[in-house]
């Protein structure tokens, strides 16, 4: 409940108004409840809804008018015959999501990304979790450290696509370390192995992100928290589980959601590491509505493969987003 | 539902891009410039504008290029010429998408020849009539194998050839003397017989790139051209034919049987094949064009290397059975006019200029890409050059088809998808089987909807 001074001046003014009557029914209730509606908080009465007209008209037209044109899109026949009167291209109604369910690599391509997504996430929560706690104290030299592991963070993912390239390329200098020791691993950016390449430099690129959102975390946790777990006399493992991992709930849920939908849509990634056409085991999603659209023209075709993709995506994703209760901050307690 | 916006939706946001630019207005215009008694477009006030691609080998030299031509057009026409350049195929597939869409844009474009099919499908871009042919300075003036892409027939052609870029294999003449040849392979057994020769130690018969981007489509693509399958017969697609087969088992065979290439060349693009012909350790740079001549000359091989024609007889053949040498693909750039364009007339006139003789000889000496003028390319006396205009000559155009982009993505893709067994040292029969008739599918469907649109 708002305390601001302001509405406290309101019902004064209505008794001048001539409200008298009805005022001095409000008075005899309970002084929590006096002033019923006129008793809302000054946020919620005087809320400027206007504030949203730049960011919603923004969004209008970079989200919500592509994904109208695009569901349109999806449902002609559009390619470089037609492209040049596009509006009036053959209207083939459900042809086209048909193509990309049952004559296309939609599905697989589907099933790569989400898994490597996954795979990619699995592995950098705890690497991410680990490095915030081991930076949390303060020790000689910390604030290099965490400067440090911010680097892959920062770095444009076409830098590091480009730099891991030239790394893995046959007979490149990942082969030879591996050599000094006896490994030989074969192909990193060709057949089979190029999935755990992609999952591999995936982790290396994004574990920064997990560290930075479990950091922020960390720092949440009430300095009393950690001094009243102390003197209950609890060990180093006890106190993680139970006393700091609950504050990292938030932080990690919204790092799991944010990071698979990057690695979900991460183009660059899989484009510069392997080129196209790429290889079959990294036709990942984008890479697949991409040579679609850019190298077979197919614009009908590959407008359909991305809404479906994107209904795929959305369910899990409701899912999940009901189950971890990021929009808690919707409930009325935390209306203001 | 944010993440919407840059899931795998590129096909939406560029629908939105060509929506909201075909709201734009503007553009510059003017109802183009008139035709004086002598002949000459009369531009004067008016800007005609060019999108071509950037040469980032030479940044300085070409906008020296430009501003000397923009004087030079001005001074004919009295009107300005504005450059816009791309940086890559995909910056240029935007543009011209957005134009094609909006109708407006540029009025001239420079395009790789490969593109041009795709282009002409558009049917944005003007097919030249006689009379547009006579402003540019008549059909004859053109090398007559640089028009073989310029349209899908000889009546229908909207690409204007401006530069030739054909392709050719470089030999170290000191290895191939050390191994006793005394004149280059001609046709590809004989390629690989001299380079199995030359192969000892860490230097290898032959350099190329079994990753690059482009390379290995080319190969495939002559080497059947060259055995009798132009890959394309009307509205069929011929990649599952025996000779095509033969050309993938011919390409991979340099690594896997005969052994004279690389190991690690399953990784290369071309130019880390250029890298390792010039440092003097491969006998043969394949599939290689006049670009590559300032990195030779400032190499270890400087002075040691020559360009020949790529073999022109097909793997397992005695002759070639194509129509006429196919030596390399019809490679370089055309210059196509926009249907929207309001000021055809300075088009014109720019690319008559341009394709003059003169300047054409110019822009080979600055850039060394040969000319599409035919007197111009005959002119040419640097013996260097020979074997390049030679080929240019001998260029045979790949099929003229909208479904062509697709076709070299499937011979490519059996590539890609083959490397693994590359690296292994043998490619397994029935998985190249199945690979090449996928494309074949593929690239079926592509034809069908071409001959449809």
């Amino acid at each position: 409940m708002s305390t601001d001074a302001s509405h406290e001046v309101r019902p004064a003014v209505d008794t001048a108004a001539g409200r008298a009557p009805r005022h001095s029914v409000d008075a005899g209730q309970e002084p929590g409840h006096k002033g019923g509606l006129r008793r809302k908080g000054l946020s919620e009465r005087n809320r400027p809804l206007w504030m949203l007209i730049p960011g919603g008209a923004l969004m209008i037209i970079i989200i919500v008018v592509p994904l109208l044109l695009g569901i349109y899109m999806s449902v002609l026949n559009l390619d470089q015959y037609t492209l040049r009167k596009w509006i009036s291209s053959p209207f083939i109604g459900v042809e086209n999501f048909v193509e990309a369910m049952t004559a296309s690599p939609l599905l697989h391509a589907v099933w790569l990304s989400v898994s490597y997504s996954l795979l990619a996430m699995v592995v950098t929560l705890p690497l991410g979790i680990a490095a915030a706690v081991a930076t949390q104290n303060a020790f000689k030299g910390r604030a290099v450290v965490r400067s440090i592991f911010l680097i892959p963070y920062v770095l444009p993912s076409f830098v590091v696509a480009t730099v891991w390239r030239t790394m893995l390329q046959p007979g490149g200098i990942v082969d030879e370390a591996l050599a000094t020791v006896g490994i030989h691993v074969g192909l990193w950016l060709n057949g089979p192995q190029t999935f755990w390449t992609l999952v591999l430099v995936q982790i290396w690129a994004s574990w920064p992100f997990i560290y930075l959102l479990a950091l922020s975390g960390l720092q949440s946790v009430d300095h009393e928290v950690h001094e009243a777990s102390a003197l209950d006399g609890a060990l180093w493992w006890n106190k993680l589980r139970y006393v700091v991992f609950p504050y990292l709930k938030g932080p990690l849920a919204l790092a799991f959601l944010i990071g698979m939908l990057h690695h979900i849509n991460n183009f660059t990634l899989p484009f510069v590491l392997f080129g196209v056409p790429a290889p079959t085991d990294v036709e990942v999603l984008p890479i697949l509505t991409y040579v679609t659209s850019f190298q077979s023209f197919r614009f009908g075709l590959s407008a359909a493969m991305a809404f479906i993709s994107l209904v795929l995506i959305a369910i899990p994703l409701f899912v999940y987003l009901r189950a971890v209760k990021l929009d808690d901050a919707e409930t009325p307690r935390g209306k203001k | 539902m944010r993440f919407k916006s840059t899931t795998g939706l590129a096909a939406i946001v560029t629908a939105a891009a060509l929506a909201l630019t075909g709201c734009g207005s503007g553009g510059s215009g003017g109802s183009g410039g008139s035709t004086n008694a002598d002949g000459k477009v009369d531009g004067a006030g008016k800007t005609l504008n060019v999108l071509t691609g950037v040469l980032s080998q030479y940044p300085e030299q070409q906008k020296q290029w430009q501003s000397d031509i923009a004087a030079k057009f001005k001074a004919e026409t009295g009107a300005d010429v504005k450059f816009e350049t791309f940086a890559s195929a995909n910056d240029e597939l935007t543009r011209i998408q957005t134009s094609v869409v909006s109708g407006q844009g540029p009025d001239v474009y420079g395009l790789g020849t490969t593109f041009t099919p795709t282009a002409y499908a558009t049917k944005a871009f003007v097919t030249l009539s006689d009379d547009d042919w006579k402003a540019v300075g008549g059909k004859d003036r053109f090398n007559q194998a640089a028009l073989g892409i310029s349209g899908p027939d000889k009546d229908h052609l909207a690409g204007i050839p401006f530069v030739s870029r054909p392709f050719v294999m470089a030999y170290n003449k000191d290895l191939l003397a050390a191994a006793g040849i005394d004149k280059p392979a001609t046709s590809w057994d004989e390629l690989a017989a001299q380079a199995k020769k030359m192969t000892s130690g860490d230097t290898y018969g032959i350099a190329t790139g079994y990753k690059d981007n482009y390379d290995p489509w080319k190969f495939i693509w002559a080497m059947a051209v060259q055995a009798g399958n132009p890959l394309v017969d009307g509205n069929k697609l011929k990649m599952d034919d025996p000779t095509v087969k033969k050309a993938y088992e011919t390409y991979f065979g340099w690594l896997t049987k005969d052994k004279v290439v690389d190991p690690a060349s399953v990784g290369w693009s071309n130019s880390n094949a250029v890298a390792a012909f010039a440092s003097g350790k491969a006998g043969y740079l394949m599939m290689t064009t006049s670009s590559s001549i300032p990195t030779l000359d400032k190499s270890a091989v400087a002075g040691k290397y020559e360009y020949t024609l790529m073999p022109t007889t097909a793997p397992g053949e005695t002759q070639s059975k194509s129509d006429g040498d196919a030596a390399s693909i019809l490679s370089g750039d055309n210059l196509v006019v926009a249907d929207y364009s309001k000021q055809k007339d300075l088009a014109f006139a720019y690319i008559k200029l341009i394709t003059s003789k003169d300047e054409q000889l110019n822009y080979q000496k600055i850039f060394g890409d040969l000319p599409a003028n035919a007197e111009a390319l005959a002119s040419l006396t640097d013996p260097k050059l020979k074997p390049l205009a030679d080929a240019a000559a001998k260029s045979k155009a790949t099929p003229f088809t909208g479904a062509g982009g697709d076709i070299q993505l499937g011979l490519l893709n059996v590539t890609v998808q083959s490397v693994p067994d590359l690296a292994a040292g043998k490619v397994d029969d029935s998985a190249l089987d199945q690979r090449i008739k996928d494309a074949q599918t593929k690239g079926q469907a592509s034809l069908d909807r071409a001959s449809k649109g």
